[in-house]
């Protein structure tokens, strides 16, 4: 009986792991007990993620004109929060800066998105909102089935039971 | 000059932006198969390899395209 309550206890919650997993890239692997799988999928999402802020600037999370890459990059949880809340405080200071129309003043400030690096910006922190979302649904997969820590490999059946398997 | 690099965009050239393909391919091999692989130290090589098959087949794409470019009628 208590074997059984510890069982209970030690399973992934799938919510849990699906607002961990959105929140802090890998943090949901992290959570069912693959610890390795979070942290390479942390790094990686994270330095894809803030690749495109650096090459686009403080616009490449852009909530106003570009609403499914904004979408897709509020996928990398707190970067994408992190990107937003950045871009809003642009936002905020547009009357202090000079210029008649919204891309006057941007590009005044030196914040207009470069043609060509638009569209690799833009790219580079969509991707990786959407590869955390492949993540966030591994995690949740995981959790649901109650996988917990990492599998052993698959092992190569030997020649003789092969064989055994083999016969009718 | 960090502050400034996440905050001003960076002036890129079309060649430049060609080979920032490379380390977003590497990116989405590294993340797919973190999450597909059995085992976790052969991470290096399957990425490797998949990197290699993304990075053959734009070569293939890029030929297709040049060609119906160059002698589409």
């Amino acid at each position: 009986m208590a074997v059984e309550k510890s069982e209970k206890r030690s399973m992934p919650l799938p919510y849990a792991a699906l607002v961990l997993a959105w929140l802090v890239p890998g943090a949901g692997h992290v959570y069912v007990g693959r610890l390795g799988r979070g942290v390479v999928i942390f790094v990686t999402v994270s330095a894809l993620f803030w690749a495109g802020v650096g090459i686009g600037g403080v616009l490449t999370v852009d909530y106003y004109s570009e609403r499914w890459w904004f979408a897709a990059e509020m996928l990398t949880g707190i970067h994408g929060l992190v990107g937003w809340y950045r871009q809003k405080a642009v936002y905020n200071r547009l009357p202090q800066m000079r210029g008649a129309s919204l891309d006057e003043k941007l590009k005044n400030a030196n914040l207009a998105l470069v043609a060509p690096g638009e569209t690799v910006a833009r790219a580079y922190a969509g991707v990786a909102g959407l590869l955390n979302l492949l993540c966030i649904f591994d995690a949740l997969m995981l959790s649901v089935m109650g996988v917990t820590g990492e599998q052993p490999p698959p092992r190569a059946p030997s020649g003789a039971a092969a064989a055994g398997r083999a016969r009718p | 000059m960090i502050a400034a690099l996440f905050y001003n965009p960076l002036p890129l050239s079309f060649e430049t932006q060609l080979w920032l393909l490379l380390p977003l391919c590497l990116g989405v091999a590294i993340v797919y198969k973190a999450v597909r692989t059995h085992d976790l130290r052969r991470l290096p090589r399957e990425v490797g390899f998949l990197m290699g098959y993304m990075v053959a087949g734009l070569i293939v794409l890029c030929v297709l395209v040049w060609l119906v470019v160059r002698y589409w009628p």
